[in-house]
């Protein structure tokens, strides 16, 4: 080979390549729309959009798998929590989470009230961006593994089992959102969520208790009103609810038809 | 030195040292906090001094480019640059704007882009400083009316770069085309023109410090080069599986970035036969430990650890994880520090006053402890990464949980990063251990003088 037959090989590689990548570049621009729902890109998610940027919050967390290590990926969060919750932690993550207990903490970015819901516009429109279903299984920012959770074991599919409570504990994976993304089963671990081991001795409690004001005369019935109705009745903390408002997503009732309910009240009554 | 103005060079190093030792410490406050709890948390937290630690890195790496230009420029085109002071004020400008980057992001003044976090107005700065810089390389090259393709490679990269950097001063309301553009400049700077950059100086420091046959090394410079971009301009794909683009880009990635490890067995391959042809007969050896370093480190860091999660069916679990991590320090590190360091190895005895050439063994304390530190840190990254993977990825432990088993791993991050820290600190200190040559007591000697015919760099210039 000689010097000139090398500079040939350079040029062809070198302009073949970026002839193909330019080819295709033109194609993605067609597809961007329909990928990315550009219909829903409003003024809401574009500023907030630019909150994201502003704050830097890319080089904490990362968004469709890209940013900093520092924090939990995004990409899904608003599919795992609702609006009331991931506000009220954006209005003060130091009462959601504490650095001794995970030895880091969100900063408090300080946002006022219509950027912090521009920037959940924006997540929830990333949320729904078509990218080849990744993750391929929930990112879940936190939830411990303590003896006789479930963490490892295969997930159940809900469809090859016709037994109520496997049923109901492949949804309590998969919802969505997930329960576990907010819930865990073992005892005294509450996450977003209270945990719910034993959740049917403490539903009879709660019903008898004179606080109570919901309509729940069982506690298989608590249970199902837990779902369908988040804030019937509120389990005490600053973490858990605002305003009257429970911060459990209240998409269920709506979402999942009335077996699916059973199976996931069947699951939870058999947590001690 | 053969010419007057190549002492520019030294300046830039100068600067580049100062910003490379900066970098570190900002590194090593970035992996503290990965142990937390943070007591800086409100007024240095992770995402301020994590982007510092990068943009240092880009900005110290680049000046470093620029600053090898300016010393290989004269010598492959025969000439003094063009202009000395706009060269100078250049650097004056770069660094006020490097400088003012930090104090600005320290402040919460930042485009929030990763690695692009220069607001506007510094964006701009950038491009004036490569155009003076552009401008002044090619003027060089024109009123000498003579280049060769090592230098032709090399300046022809940076233009490129600072070509592809166009993109990023352009604003999308689609986060996902701002992605998609990101990497434009991002990957197509590492995963090409940057490694052409890397080649062009490659083959300067491989021709100097070999003697080898500037045909035959510029004849490979071409394939190399040739490979790169075939594998590498197709290969930004493995940038966008998961964000938002047609399912083709899998298949896409896939395949053209496996290709990538190819080419850079090839520089690697490369750099080892010209040395083992041409003998190791240089005496600056601690320069030819820099330039096959470089070569040997590009392979293991950017090929080896890049491929390792390259494939779309394994990126699926790492993507997002400190699996990346562990390859990006890798690869920076292998590809472009380490040739930065090598092509200051090579002139610093030329720069500096009393210096000998062979190096002393502060030299090669810096090596090896930087080598065995980077290294380290490359594998605490990587068993963060897979553990993180497993836990998080694959379990579905909790990703705050999940970080907390991992605080061994990040305990071994900052023992090797020390390690590596105490390595590069002494590569500091060599540097500055001897003051710079004035351009007085530059003697233009005309034994120096290229023997019209006989090429330029043979091994008898260089001893005397
Ligand atoms: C200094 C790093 C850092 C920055 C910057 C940062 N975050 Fe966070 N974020 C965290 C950490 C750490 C967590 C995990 C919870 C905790 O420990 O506070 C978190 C958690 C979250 C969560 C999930 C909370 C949950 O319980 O589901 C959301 C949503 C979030 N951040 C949004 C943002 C947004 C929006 C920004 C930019 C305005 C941002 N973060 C900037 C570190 C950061
Ligand atoms: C975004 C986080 C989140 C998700 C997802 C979520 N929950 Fe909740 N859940 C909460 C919070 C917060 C509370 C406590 C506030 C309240 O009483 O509504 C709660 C309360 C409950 C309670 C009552 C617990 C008690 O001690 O009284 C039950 C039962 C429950 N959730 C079941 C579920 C089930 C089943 C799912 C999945 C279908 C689910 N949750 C999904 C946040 C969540
Ligand atoms: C010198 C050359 C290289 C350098 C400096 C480099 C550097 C980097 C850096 C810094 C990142 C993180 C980028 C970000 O998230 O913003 C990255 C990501 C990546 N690199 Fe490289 N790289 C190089 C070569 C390669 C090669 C040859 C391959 C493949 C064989 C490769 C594969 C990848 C992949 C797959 C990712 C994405 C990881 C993810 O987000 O899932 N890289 N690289
Ligand atoms: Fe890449």
């Amino acid at each position: 080979m000689t010097k000139r037959q090398g500079r040939l090989f350079f040029i062809v590689c070198t302009f073949l390549s970026a002839a193909v990548f330019i080819g295709l570049t033109i194609d993605t621009h067609t597809r961007f729309a329909e990928l990315t729902n550009e219909e829903k890109l409003t003024p809401a998610v574009i500023s907030g959009k630019d909150i994201w940027h502003a704050n830097n919050c890319i080089n904490c967390h990362t968004l469709l798998g890209e940013g900093a290590y520092y924090a939990p990926d995004l990409t899904k969060i608003t599919q795992q929590r609702g609006t009331p919750y991931l506000t009220a932690f954006l209005k003060d993550p130091s009462q959601f989470y504490s650095e001794e207990q995970h030895r880091r903490l969100m900063p408090n970015p300080n946002l006022k009230d219509a950027e912090i819901s521009d920037v959940i516009a924006f997540l929830d429109w990333v949320s729904h961006i078509d990218n080849q279903g990744w993750p391929p299984r929930p990112i879940i920012v936190s939830g411990t593994t303590i003896p006789d959770t479930d963490i490892g074991q295969p997930a159940i599919q809900a469809s090859v089992s016709s037994d109520p409570v496997a049923r109901g504990e492949a949804l309590f994976r998969s919802a969505p959102p997930a329960c576990n993304a907010c819930h865990s089963v073992a005892p005294g671990a509450n996450l977003a969520g209270p945990t719910l081991a034993g959740i049917g001795a403490r539903a009879a409690a709660i019903i008898a208790s004179p606080d109570y004001r919901g309509s729940a005369k069982t506690p298989a019935d608590y249970i199902r009103e837990s779902i369908t109705h988040p804030s019937a009745y509120l389990v005490p903390g600053p973490m858990y609810s605002a305003n009257k408002q429970s911060f459990m997503p209240d998409n269920f009732a709506t979402d999942l038809d009335t077996e699916q309910i059973d199976s996931l009240v069947a699951y939870m009554e058999t947590l001690k | 030195m053969r010419y007057r103005s190549q002492s520019i060079a030294y300046w830039y190093f100068a600067v580049a040292m100062c910003l490379f030792g900066l970098q570190l410490v900002f590194g090593l406050l970035s992996a503290t906090k990965y142990l937390g709890p943070d007591p800086l948390l409100d007024f240095l937290p992770f995402d301020k001094t994590k982007a510092i630690h990068t943009n240092l890195l880009i900005v110290w790496v680049l000046t470093g480019f620029m600053g090898a230009t300016y010393y290989v420029v004269p010598e492959e085109s025969r000439s003094e640059i063009y202009s000395v002071k706009l060269a100078y004020a250049q650097l004056v400008t770069w660094t006020l704007m490097g400088v003012t980057a930090i104090v600005g992001y320290m402040f919460g003044w930042t485009a929030g882009n990763k690695m692009l976090e220069q607001p506007f107005p510094l964006k701009i700065v950038i491009v004036v400083v490569m155009l003076m810089f552009l401008y002044n390389i090619l003027m060089t090259i024109k009123q000498a009316g003579r280049w060769t393709v090592t230098e032709g490679v090399l300046v022809a990269g940076l233009v490129l770069a600072a070509l592809l950097y166009l993109p990023a001063l352009l604003e999308y309301d689609n986060y996902t085309v701002s992605i998609f553009y990101r990497w434009w400049t991002i990957h197509l700077w590492v995963e090409g023109v940057w490694e052409m950059i890397q080649g062009g100086l490659l083959a300067y420091l491989l021709i100097r410090l070999s003697g080898a046959d500037r045909e035959v090394m510029e004849k490979w410079l071409y394939v190399i080069v040739g490979l790169v971009f075939l594998a590498g301009i197709l290969g930004t794909a493995h940038h966008y599986y998961w964000v938002g683009v047609p399912q083709y880009w899998l298949p896409i990635g896939g395949f053209f970035s496996a290709l990538e490890p190819l080419a850079l067995l090839g520089m690697a391959m490369y750099a080892y036969f010209a040395m083992r042809r041409s003998g190791l007969s240089h005496p600056n050896s601690l320069a030819v430990h820099w330039t096959i370093g470089s070569a040997v480190f590009t392979v293991f860091g950017a090929g080896l650890l890049g491929f390792a999660h390259t494939w779309p069916s394994v990126n699926k679990w790492t993507h997002g994880t400190l699996v990346t991590a562990m390859h990006g320090h890798g690869a920076f590190y292998g590809a472009y520090a380490m040739i930065v360091m090598a092509i200051i190895t090579y002139a610093l005895p030329n720069l500096t006053v009393n210096r000998k050439v062979e190096g002393s063994s502060v030299g090669y304390w810096a090596f090896w402890m930087q080598v065995m530190g980077m290294f380290g840190m490359t594998l605490s990254f990587g068993t963060a990464g897979i553990g993180q993977v497993y836990l998080e990825r694959i379990l579905g432990l909790g990703y705050l949980d999940t970080q907390l088993k991992l605080q061994v791993h990040f305990l071994m991050l900052l023992a090797t990063a020390s390690v590596f820290a105490v390595g590069a600190g002494l590569f500091i200190w060599n540097f500055f251990r001897t003051p710079p040559k004035l351009a007085a007591d530059v003697l233009v000697a005309p034994q120096h003088r290229i023997i019209p015919g006989m090429d330029d760099g043979g091994l008898v210039n260089q001893k005397q």
